[in-house]
């Protein structure tokens, strides 16, 4: 048996977990089966996320592959914050429990309530709710009475340093600067920002890029074109207001973020920076793993445990097969219209933000690992196969990893809108270290009504490098603190 | 095979390198699989690119460039002199990092090799096979130069080296060779050395020379922006029947500058982007033609794509090759019927693009 422990740092220091309380009545529960121990594997994490998709003792099947006639394993997954709070005796009961169904009912239904069927996770319904989030925001923060900036760690987006803006731009001006020496600067030119958020972030930016234009004599500020894109035309509006004083320089664009190249095609090559702040961690992630030498993708299942499940369905009077009719349409047509189309009910809006925000706290992953047959055939995101991962999964240790798909597909398309001197700059929750997934836990975690993930950065770096970029990580340096990192890829050689 | 009086088809060089064999040298520079099996691998890959060519269509073919890792360190790693250090990489597209310390020994220059390549190819065709190869001035950019106080001075050397290489070349068999220079257009001040270079290189060769500039193809981005007016009035001295150009991707106001500025010979006109996987249609090409024949006479257009096809899936390379044949073909027949007084002549017609 492997009992693989990740986050070694809880061993020591002040509050070291104690092992044995939370391992130990996994272990006896195991011994009390007739499994072959020597196939099973118990893997321990830490989640830092208060909310989260686990329970404190996940069972997971390790898919056997038939082409070598190799059966079906077991792991054993043990959230150490939510065991060590439960106790040893609550612990062992539920690694009975997990046991036991898996004995008897290995694949069948349980009481639990499955909104979906197997398959990877981003293809999960969790992203449902994660887009629905954001684009009901406002009902979100009404209903909770907190608005999502204030969430953040500091309390603001650190998309609007004005440090952080300054040093862009001073960046770019000694690039602009230099190409002009050579009769090389095009004459429009191009910024690009992904993620407008209320638009805070373009007003600090193009104020600053103003003063700091102006204050050198002027020259850019007049051909500069800076684009604001986002998914949501309601956001663009919201954004194109509070940079209205700029409107002669701003364009908004209606874009998905994980293929800005649909959108921008016409601006290949030519974009000097394009700016992403807080997005990539929000965008629909597979995990991907090696066991024993083997590459598995997880898929996962989205569900109600049968203790939320059954309280939904009585509260709202309708069967479990209504209950997940309900969220389905939820996921479709949004609270307000949900209220509408489901008055016999939901009294109002009110009460769909109740049961949007119960569904969304009571939700759970259950996971798997299917065998992946070769990586090529594994596509990471559009035009990127899954032999990318391939020095990632082969790095050491076996490894559990995101594969951050629509942080790649939106970061390997971007990097065709940037000219031959262009820069993109990201601000998010990166995975600097490959390593760093076999010690720390890095999501899902849910974030108010969104989905975190931290973004596979190393992965990032490979795929910028095989595109011609040199890809660098650095801490945010204009606030301490905090985990935002800045990703930064420029073209090299 | 004989080769068309107009419009010759022909590649640029490099041909799509699929993810396996990108691996495989990966593996090779990280010490994983040995010389003798990439070399057998290698094989292999350019037969199989001359037979794509071949089924292409296309008039002139290459040998893919299929045995170099990226357009510098083939070559620059052969030559006598040039320190490499350290010789692994992360990736075989990474460049390596190149030293020359002193001058290049250029007494009895040793063989680079090409004419083995060129050698291989040439015996696996029956249609004419140009052979492509980097040019000194690009070759030189790569270099940490501690050797020359001029840095022209290294170009030369290097070129020099070169030309001793198209002897052997020439002596192989081969009589058509192309000098790429993907640097240049990143250095426009710089033309007339890069073309002084040309000519030494070119120096005492009985061969069909062309001069390939573009403005990089370096994993499938330019590395440069511009207009090729910085290649004159230098390019007029270099020693080349064909200079070959990017046109497909960047459009073809550049074709007017070219011929504006009294460029009398051939021109080898890019009209595949090979920077875009999406394969041209047939009358998109068709019309790319018969814009450059109303500039151009027929018996001074070779056609050929933007670049080297080294980034492009291998299905879209061959669709692309495919697609540029085809559209080649109706304009040789468009200019014969013309010329047999059938046709209202294909360099009157409108473009539909461009």
């Amino acid at each position: 048996m492997l009992i693989d422990l990740r986050p070694t740092n809880r061993l020591r220091g002040k509050q070291p977990i104690d092992t044995r309380a939370v391992l130990g009545p996994v272990l006896d529960a195991l011994a009390g089966t007739d499994l072959d121990l020597g196939t099973v594997r118990v893997v321990c994490d830490w989640v830092q996320y208060r909310a989260n998709f686990r329970t404190p003792i996940d069972l997971r099947t390790i898919l056997g592959d038939e082409r070598h006639g190799s059966g079906d394993r077991l792991e054993i997954a043990l959230d150490l914050r939510q065991a060590a709070a439960i106790g040893p005796a609550q612990c062992r009961s539920l690694a009975d429990a997990v046991l036991a169904r898996h004995r008897d009912t290995p694949d069948a239904a349980t009481a639990d309530l499955y909104l979906e069927p197997w398959g990877p996770t981003s293809q999960s319904c969790l992203w449902g709710f994660n887009a629905l989030y954001w684009r009901a925001l406002e009902l979100w923060e009404k209903a909770t009475g907190r608005l999502y900036e204030q969430a953040l760690p500091g309390g603001e987006s650190d998309a609007r340093n004005v440090a952080a803006a300054r040093e862009m731009i001073t960046d770019l001006f000694a690039v602009w600067d230099a190409l002009a020496a050579r009769n090389a600067l095009p004459e429009e030119l191009y910024v690009v920002e992904l993620g407008v958020g209320n638009g805070h972030q373009a007003k600090v930016w193009l104020d600053e890029f103003r003063a700091l234009d102006h204050a050198r004599g002027g020259g850019y500020y007049h051909r500069l074109h800076y684009l604001l894109c986002d998914y949501s035309p309601h956001v663009l509006e919201m954004a194109r207001t509070t940079v209205n004083d700029h409107s002669g320089h701003v364009s908004a664009v209606v874009l998905d973020a994980t293929r800005p190249g649909v959108a921008l095609a016409f601006l290949n090559f030519k974009v000097f920076l394009v700016y992403v702040s807080n997005v990539y961690d929000n965008l629909p992630s597979d995990e991907v793993a090696r066991i024993g030498g083997s590459a598995y993708v997880v898929q996962s299942r989205a569900y109600l445990p049968a203790a939320t499940a059954a309280e939904l369905t009585g509260a709202l009077g309708v069967s479990a097969d209504g209950l997940a009719r309900l969220i389905a349409q939820l996921l479709k047509l949004g609270p307000e219209l949900m209220a509408e189309v489901a008055p016999d009910v939901f009294g109002g809006p009110d009460d769909v933000m109740h049961f949007w925000q119960a569904v969304w706290n009571g939700l759970r992953l259950a996971e798997r690992y299917a065998p992946l047959h070769g990586l090529d055939p594994y596509e990471v995101a559009p035009g990127v196969s899954g032999e990318a991962l391939r020095p990632l999964l082969e790095s050491g240790e076996d490894i559990r990893m995101h594969v951050s798909n629509g942080a790649v597909a939106s970061f390997a398309d971007t990097l065709r809108l940037l000219h031959p001197y262009g820069t993109l700059v990201a601000h998010d929750l990166f995975v600097t270290d490959v390593d760093a997934y076999r010690r720390l836990y890095r999501g899902p975690g849910k974030y108010e009504g969104s989905v975190v993930n931290w973004v596979n950065g190393p992965l990032l770096t490979a795929i910028g490098r095989r595109n011609g970029f040199d890809v660098t990580y650095q801490p945010f340096r204009h606030r301490s603190g905090t985990n935002i990192v800045t990703l930064t890829a420029r073209a090299r050689d | 095979m004989t080769t068309p009086a107009l419009l010759p088809t022909t590649v640029i060089g490099s041909y799509s390198v699929p993810d396996w064999l990108e691996r495989a040298r990966t593996d090779y520079h990280r010490g994983r699989i040995s010389s003798v099996q990439l070399g057998s691998i290698h094989d292999v890959c350019v037969k199989a690119a001359l037979k794509d060519q071949e089924l292409a269509g296309i008039d002139i073919v290459s040998d893919g460039e299929l045995r170099r890792d990226n357009d510098i360190d083939y070559v620059l790693a052969r030559l006598p002199g040039v320190r490499i250090a350290p010789t692994t990489k992360d990736s075989a597209y990474d460049y390596f990092d190149a030293y020359v310390d002193a001058a290049l020994p250029e007494d009895d220059p040793p063989e680079l090799g090409l004419a083995r390549d060129y050698a291989f190819a040439s015996a696996h065709t029956d249609r004419p096979a140009k052979f492509s190869f980097t040019g000194p001035f690009s070759l030189s950019r790569r270099i940490h130069n501690h050797g020359y106080r001029q840095p022209a001075d290294l170009v030369r050397a290097i070129a020099r080296l070169l030309n001793a290489e198209m002897h052997a070349l020439a002596a192989a068999g081969a009589t058509i060779l192309q000098i790429d220079e993907p640097f240049l257009a990143g250095y426009p001040d710089e033309a007339a050395l890069a073309v002084e270079a040309v000519n030494i290189v070119t120096a005492g060769v009985n061969a069909q020379w062309s001069l390939h500039v573009c403005y990089g193809n370096r994993y499938a981005r330019p590395s440069w922006e511009g207009h090729y007016d910085f290649l004159f009035p230098a390019v007029h001295k270099a020693e080349v029947d064909v200079l070959a150009l990017e046109f497909a991707r960047k459009g073809y106001d550049d074709l007017d500058l070219v011929t504006r500025a009294g460029w009398d010979r051939t021109i080898g006109l890019g009209v595949i982007d090979v920077k875009n996987t999406r394969v041209e249609p047939v009358d998109l090409i068709v019309a790319r033609l018969r814009r450059a024949l109303r500039l151009l006479p027929p018996e001074r257009i070779q056609v050929n794509p933007d670049c080297g096809l080294r980034h492009l899936p291998t299905p879209i390379a061959t669709a692309k090759l495919q697609v540029m044949v085809h559209a080649t073909r109706l304009v040789r027949d468009e200019i014969d019927a013309h010329a047999r007084g059938t046709d209202s002549g294909a360099a009157n017609q409108e473009d539909r693009s461009e």
